[in-house]
């Protein structure tokens, strides 16, 4: 038999279930993307309205955005309570779920619903909650309220993906590295840190986005000349619905992409894919 | 290579203030020995074995070491070797960093380093794959890295919780040969855990046979077999017949029991059932009092295995039976 | 634009270094016993720029004060949540029937006088009508917004939105959430029943409304006349004039039957601890150069009777007795009473 023979009978037969897997993934795929398009199409459109089919390609919404001293000032506000976000719920967060999956905690079920409660809580109430109490205690709304409040509802990622890796982790491991001579804070910084460190940084991108893309909880958090991003541009909208948004919304997408894949790149969430 | 005694003084150890998993259990274990631990499952063995290394607390009992007490040191500073059963490789690091992990922690020099890794594992006979990563290794190269690991930093102790469980019956045969090679030729003290009676006797130069939390016999592998002290020893290694004489019972191995024509016979009966094994046949026979007994055939020449259904006679001398206590 | 930007990265900075932070807690308190602090709220978009740029440093030169401007709705809310002796705002910017919950909730005061802001005395008399707590500053009229190049007669009457050529392409609000809505609900009960408050003549004619394209707040109306999703629609006149000079073929129009105010109201929160300032800024917001510059920014009417505006703004908004006399204003105290039953009702009516 002919190699090209061999070839066709190895041939994959057609079969209706992975056809229609396909199809699935590629609408699913078409679910995420297209309003991402239309986003886009809206930010290059230059009339303040959405017009189909496209009436021209402009960038005027663009430099409306990147001259806006209120949308930049959001912008930095933004990156730089995502960043802190990210490093806090990190910390906090794997810190949590060391704890939980190890320490002998009497009612560890009860902390692990406890830690993870900020997510059952509509963002929305967290936030208002966390406004009386700022400024019941007088503390007014700081910069590091806002970060702190973003830190609640972010350390459950965190904490579920931390989780989710030391639940599969061999704790022999650890043993391993002590009988040779690891004193426990050598086993945690050279076996347990790198190994749970995918699950940690996982929940560190989706805090991090959490964080850069949270509207309900900032909405009372936020003060005057100390708005994020969403906020500015909720507010936007109600005056001025025009291009700006798209562009906004744009950038956003793109900043919150090339920050996960400069941890990609960092830390390599997908170093520890083949174990 | 250094090797140390081990000694345990009557240790006990409670899990959840319920289950005694080791139930005073005291082991004089010479410098240099292959030494096993074996039991039917849950009987103790990991539990000893981890109060050993350090990783478990006894409630009672002292653990020596080279004549020092070392119950209340913590596992880092014990300097011994240890496999696992699921090898614990670290994943994130290559062979040659897994190897070289406790020469690290001993702080020794870089250039040693190296030089003793590529020589534990040129030992193993892994040259060549220092780059890899654990996941990219068989299950016997796993092991070898493991044993590597543990070894390269020259332990006079090397602790072993059923480090061939995971392996095919080949290769784990070949690597019991392999590691008590590699055992007496450093001459380290070797605790080994199995639960595999054959592998024990196969290998080690005494065994402690647990049942329970307790140490019912410990004996060289021929004394253990020949002459088990207790019922559950005797029934626990190999076959045997447990024959009741006057109120007290004796063991009877199966191939001390002869086949003889029917009028030297000591009883009479039929094959019940023959299991071929090779060298040799083990039958069950029914004997005319209604009992069972088991008897191995060795084949020498042509002689075919009987049949089920064929009338024997057997026959045994009584110094070959062993009085058991219990 | 630089050294502010770079101020907020300096300052988010401080804040975010742990225990630094704690410190700088304090330094606004002791700042305040030099300057002190009006917190107010006010609108974003151009309004919200020329507040920024003009307006607010030329009143915190003058009063020697910083204003803090809350630009990030909801307002009322915060309001609500903060405490009644220290609350968040001093001065609230909303329109007329906002102010009439809060007022209904104590968070603001009832009325506003010539005694406390000298220049009410200059105001047309919807600014202080019973129809309002607090003081109007401006007023933009509610009317009919069209397009101009579908063919359409200029429209003059309410009942014109209900033309059959308007099928699909007429445009009104989803009434729970927004008051212009609410106020079209009010005045098709005075067009086609026996008045405002006549809200069976208002659901039937609602009704025959149908099939409408409905949006939750008037940046959209505008964006679907603009781009022609809507031929006519219910929108307030500075909604449309906005675009002046853009060429963009549309425009308002002032149904003969009355337009609807739609009312800036200014009102002071009585736990306020610089209530002088806060009727300062009232007074300020009211004073004819002040409402000259925003009411020609936005094309809002401004309240001040007094005040000039150029010819192109004159033309336009209501700046004289005659044209003010066309307002009509709902009556919010009785529509927030029913609110939840109507609410009810029309999203019954509008569903399908
Ligand atoms: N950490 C623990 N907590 C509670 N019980 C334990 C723990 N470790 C062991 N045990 C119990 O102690 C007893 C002895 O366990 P051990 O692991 O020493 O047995 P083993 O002889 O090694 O068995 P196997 O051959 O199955 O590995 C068992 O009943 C086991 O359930
Ligand atoms: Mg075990």
């Amino acid at each position: 038999m002919s190699t090209a023979l061999k070839a066709m009978t190895n041939k994959r037969p057609f079969d209706a279930g992975r056809a229609a897997y396909l199809a699935l993934n590629l609408s699913l795929l078409a679910f995420l993307l297209v309003p991402i398009a239309v986003v886009l199409i809206f930010a290059l459109n230059p009339t303040p309205y959405i017009s189909f089919p496209p009436v021209g390609v402009s960038l005027r919404w663009f430099e409306k955005f990147f001259a806006s001293s209120d949308f930049m000032n959001a912008l930095w506000l933004s990156l730089w309570v995502a960043g802190c976000v990210l490093v806090l719920s990190v910390t906090i967060g794997g810190a949590c779920a060391l704890a939980l999956a190890r320490g002998n905690l009497p009612g560890r079920a009860f902390l692990t619903a406890f830690f993870m409660s900020p997510l059952m809580l509509p963002a929305i109430l967290t936030g208002l909650a966390l406004f009386q109490s700022y400024l019941l205690a007088g503390i007014g709304r700081p910069t590091w309220g806002l970060i702190l409040a973003h830190t609640l509802v972010a350390v459950p990622y965190v904490l579920r993906t931390t989780l989710a890796v030391l639940h599969n982790f061999d704790h022999r491991i650890e043993e391993a590295a002590a009988v040779l001579g690891a004193s426990p804070i050598r086993v945690f910084f050279e076996i347990t840190l790198p190994l749970i460190r995918p699950g940690v940084f996982a929940g560190g991108v989706f805090a991090f986005i959490v964080s850069f893309d949270q509207f309900p909880v900032s909405l009372f958090l936020v003060v005057p000349k100390g708005e994020t991003l969403p906020v500015v541009l909720f507010n936007y909208m109600k005056f001025d619905l025009d291009g700006a948004i798209a562009a906004a919304s744009m950038v956003s997408i793109l900043l919150a992409l090339s920050v996960v894949l400069v941890l990609e790149r960092l830390i390599g969430l997908k170093a520890y894919v083949k174990l | 290579m250094t090797s140390a005694t081990i000694k345990l003084e009557q240790v006990t150890k409670t899990f959840d203030g319920r289950v005694v998993a080791v139930d005073d259990v005291t082991l004089d274990i010479r410098a240099g020995e292959f030494f096993s631990l074996l039991g039917p499952s849950g009987c103790g063995k990991t539990t000893s074995l981890r109060m050993i290394a350090g990783f478990e607390l006894p409630d009672s009992g002292r653990v020596h070491v080279g004549g020092r007490d070392i119950t209340d040191l913590p596992v880092h500073k014990r300097d011994m070797g240890m496999v696992f059963q699921s090898y614990a490789l670290f994943p994130h690091r290559t062979v040659a960093e897994n190897v070289a992990f406790g020469l690290r922690m001993r702080d020794v020099p870089k250039p040693d380093i190296v030089r003793r890794v590529k020589a534990a594992l040129a030992q193993v006979a892994l040259t060549g794959l220092e780059e890899r990563k654990p996941g990219q290794l068989s299950g016997g190269q796993q092991q070898r890295v493991a044993l590597a690991r543990a070894l390269v930093v020259e332990p006079p102790v090397l602790l072993c919780d059923e480090p061939l469980g995971a392996l095919d019956r080949k290769l784990r045969q070949q690597m019991q040969f392999e590691l008590k090679e590699l055992q007496k030729r450093l001459g380290v003290t070797l605790v080994f855990v199995t639960h595999d009676q054959e592998e024990a006797l196969a290998m080690s130069d005494r065994i402690a046979v647990m049942n329970k939390g307790r140490v019912e016999q410990v004996g060289a592998p021929t004394e253990i077999y020949e002459r088990p002290r207790t019922r559950f020893v005797a029934d626990f290694i190999g076959e045997i017949n447990i024959l009741e004489d006057e109120g007290r019972a004796r063991a009877l191995r199966p191939e001390k029991i002869r086949f003889v024509p029917e009028a030297e016979a000591r009883v009479g009966g039929t094959v019940e059932t023959a299991n071929f094994l090779g060298g040799s046949t083990l039958y069950r026979i029914r004997t005319a009092d209604q009992r069972t007994l088991l008897a191995r055939e060795t084949h020498a020449g042509e002689r075919s295995p009987r049949g089920t259904g064929d009338p024997v006679g057997l026959a045994w001398t009584d110094s070959d039976t062993v009085a058991l206590e219990g | 634009m630089i050294s502010r930007h770079t101020m907020s990265r300096r300052k988010a900075l401080r804040t975010g270094a742990g225990l630094a932070a704690i410190a700088a807690v304090g330094a606004p308190s002791i700042l305040h016993a030099q300057t002190r602090t009006l917190k107010i709220t006010t609108w974003g978009g151009k309004w919200g720029e020329v507040m920024k740029a003009t307006v607010l440093p030329a009143f915190e030169k003058e009063f020697k004060c910083t204003v803090s401007a809350d630009q990030a709705f909801p307002f009322v809310p915060k309001l609500q949540s903060s405490p009644r002796n220290d609350p968040i705002y001093d001065v609230l910017h909303t329109n007329s029937n906002e102010q009439w919950n809060s007022f209904t909730e104590g968070l603001v005061m009832e009325k506003i006088t010539i005694k406390e802001v000298p220049n009410v005395a200059d105001v047309y008399p919807y600014a202080v009508s019973d129809k309002i707590v607090g003081v109007t500053i401006f007023t933009s009229a509610i009317g009919l917004g069209y397009r101009t190049d579908k063919g359409l007669a200029t429209p003059t009457s309410w009942k014109d939105l209900a033309d059959p050529k308007l099928a699909g392409v007429r445009g009104g609000y989803i009434i729970p959430v927004n008051s212009l809505g609410q106020a079209h609900l009010m005045m098709l009960g005075k067009v086609y029943g026996k008045g405002l408050t006549d809200l069976d003549a208002a659901y039937k004619a609602l009704e025959a409304l149908k099939p409408i394209k409905l949006v939750d707040f008037t940046g959209q109306m505008e964006k679907m006349l603009l781009s022609g999703e809507v031929s006519e629609g219910v929108i307030h006149d500075s909604g449309v004039y906005r675009y002046d000079g853009q060429n963009q073929p549309v425009d308002f129009a002032s149904p003969s039957e009355g337009v609807l105010a739609l009312e800036q109201v200014l009102n002071v929160t009585p736990g306020s601890k610089v209530k002088d300032l806060a009727f300062g800024y009232i007074d300020y917001m009211l004073r004819p150069d002040v409402q000259k510059l925003l009411a020609e920014a936005v094309w809002y009417s401004p309240a001040n009777k007094k005040v000039k505006l150029d010819a192109k703004y004159d033309a336009k908004l209501l700046t004289t007795p005659a044209k003010v006399a066309t307002l009509i204003q709902p009556d919010w105290k009785w529509y927030n009473a029913r609110k939840e039953d109507i609410d009810a009702r029309v999203t019954k009516i509008l569903k399908g």
